[in-house]
């Protein structure tokens, strides 16, 4: 017989205004393992799209993992913030105070992060700069468009008529990033100070992110769909970030028949089991290592944006 | 506001009770959601429709069917008739939570559907009955979802021991099967004292139930055309929209 999965609803955070569900491991992992918190995708409340993050919760707690899912200020059931942050900054310090909840209440000294999309930029944001996150588990994460990109994208459109009239009307998604990459690259002047999530993948901030987790052994598993606006190749991530010596604190999966929600039954069953062997094969004493390796916080800068625009 | 899980071991269901802001009444609501995609993407419209009906003095649930959101169970057991139970738990709850004897049920699309057939079943117990864009035909709501009826027939004929999928959610025989008897009889109680239906779409299913409504005559309902955005429907145009109008009728309607 299957054990009963135990479900709380809590209100989390300094206002207590964020609602969270904590799914506790069924039997606990055979170690002192990480607590594993999911993160909102976009303005889909924490049951994520297809409830893909509810079924998620349920497998890992009966792999014995404890798993908190919540909603950040004013996505879902969860208020807005009353000291008027701007919404990227809101949305990191609420993953803070719901990490101070889990550390108050010694569910977890051990962190690792799941997000989709903005959920994933979230949790490359922030994960670097504090002690306690020791993995990332991120599915299309933002990450920038690299030569080889450009050929795959190009090679699969040239054939078809409507994307040249998309070209020529000024409607082209890939001629705009195009323009915007070429901006960036040629004119640093152009740069924003400001980070957001909607110029993430044009930033050097980005890279800084991954290069900080690397130093602090945080392991990632980065999970990319065939979501060919932003990424074509496994490896794309990679190349994207040539200064980043990931090593074997990365691995990289490439789904390569899911669209970008992982709307089928198929391509979510994988990837929880996925997410779960990934977790069950990390070394924990990598994770302590992560722990132990603090670096500070950098200073960041933000600029008012709409948290998970970019998410469908 | 407080989340919670309430219902029977069986059928936990997490729910989100909005005291309300003003006066001391014992005024109940509970709000039924939409199935699906519909139910993610109607996700805002429901809470700031609780969070309005809390402001207007109404002690609000709005909660997760079994096998939907957070609560238990899982997408396979979309089940009608179980449903239909999940709405009398809430209906208990809020009465208890509110030392009420009667409540408010509102319902959007196929959660309209289910207050609908609930509010039948205890009609003793629900004053007043919202129906915002209720699914009538099965076959036109699965049509409306996009899948071709004479397609699930040739699928579920093949018999190849999987389920359907649409739009990321399981169909299964079962559902399939209860979205088919669906049946305006099934839908009109003749004991709730006011029903509002509530539409922003105008279906050929709507136009049969209006008239079918009216034929009763034995209950006060009102049935409403309004041009409105679909907060169930989410594209790159209306992504987390929230219809203000709809919302803002039904408060009207209940003050």
């Amino acid at each position: 017989m299957i054990p009963r999965i135990s479900e709380q609803a809590i209100l989390l955070g300094k206002q207590l205004s964020l609602v969270g569900i904590l799914t506790r491991a069924v039997t606990p992992a055979p170690t002192d393992g990480p607590v594993i918190v999911i993160l909102n995708t976009g303005i889909i409340h924490r049951v994520g799209h297809h409830r893909m993050f509810v079924t998620m919760s349920r497998s890992l707690a009966q792999a014995g993992y404890t798993v908190l899912r919540f909603d950040f200020s004013g996505i879902g059931d969860s208020d807005p913030r009353a000291d008027d942050l701007p919404p990227l900054e809101s949305c990191l310090a609420d993953l803070k105070e719901v990490l101070d909840w889990l550390e108050k209440e010694k569910l977890a000294s051990k962190i690792i992060l799941v997000g989709l999309c903005s959920g994933a930029d979230h949790a490359v944001l922030y994960g670097h700069t504090d002690p306690r996150i020791a993995g990332l588990v991120l599915m299309d994460p933002s990450i920038p468009a690299t030569a080889r990109y450009y050929l795959h994208y190009l090679a699969s459109r040239l054939m078809q008529l409507r994307n040249w009239i998309s070209v020529l009307a000024g409607r082209s998604l890939i001629v705009k990033m195009w323009i915007e990459h070429l901006v960036h690259s040629v004119l640093p002047g152009q740069k924003s100070k400001e980070i957001t999530l909607q110029n993430l993948r044009f930033h050097n901030y980005l890279e800084q992110c991954y290069q900080n987790s690397v130093a602090r052994g945080i392991k990632m598993l980065a999970i990319f769909t065939a979501d060919s606006t932003r990424q074509t190749y496994q490896t794309q991530m990679i190349d994207a970030f040539p200064s980043v010596s990931f090593g074997d604190q990365l691995a990289l999966e490439f789904f390569s028949g899911s669209d970008h929600t992982f709307s089928h039954e198929a391509d979510r069953s994988r990837l929880i089991q996925l997410v779960q062997g990934w977790i069950e094969s990390i070394n924990h004493r990598d994770l302590s290592r992560a722990i132990a390796n603090p670096s500070p916080c950098p200073d960041l800068k933000f600029e008012t944006s709409i948290p998970g625009e970019s998410a469908r | 506001m407080n989340p919670f899980y309430f219902g029977t071991a069986e059928r936990r269901l997490f729910g989100l009770y909005e005291p309300a802001f003003k006066g001391t009444g014992k005024r109940g609501a509970v709000l039924c959601n939409p199935w699906g995609s519909e139910y993610l993407f109607a996700h805002r419209t429901m809470r700031q429709l609780a969070i309005k009906l809390s402001t207007a003095g109404f002690h609000t649930l709005r909660f997760d069917f079994f096998g939907t959101g957070d609560s238990s169970g899982d997408m396979i057991d979309a089940d009608l008739d179980g449903w239909e139970t999940d709405v009398g738990l809430a209906i208990d709850e809020i009465k208890d939570i509110v030392g009420a004897t009667r409540v408010t049920l509102i319902g959007l699309r196929l959660g309209a559907t289910i207050a609908a057939r609930a509010a039948r079943r205890r009609s003793k117990e629900v004053d007043a009955l919202v129906l915002w864009d209720p699914v009538i035909s099965g076959e036109e709501y699965l049509q409306q979802l996009g899948v071709a009826f004479k397609d699930l027939q040739h699928a579920l004929s093949a018999d190849t021991g999987k389920h359907l999928e649409i739009l990321g959610f399981p169909l299964t025989e079962k559902f399939i099967s209860d979205l088919q008897a669906l049946n305006m009889d099934g839908l009109i109680s003749a004991g709730t004292q006011r029903i509002l239906v509530m539409l922003t779409e105008r279906l050929p299913s709507h136009q049969l139930f209006e008239s079918a409504l009216a034929g009763r005559g034995a209950v006060s309902t009102t049935v409403e055309f309004m041009t409105a955005a679909h907060p169930w429907i989410e594209n790159s145009a209306n992504a987390g929209i929230v219809p203000v109008g709809p919302i803002q009728r039904i408060i009207n309607w209940l003050e």
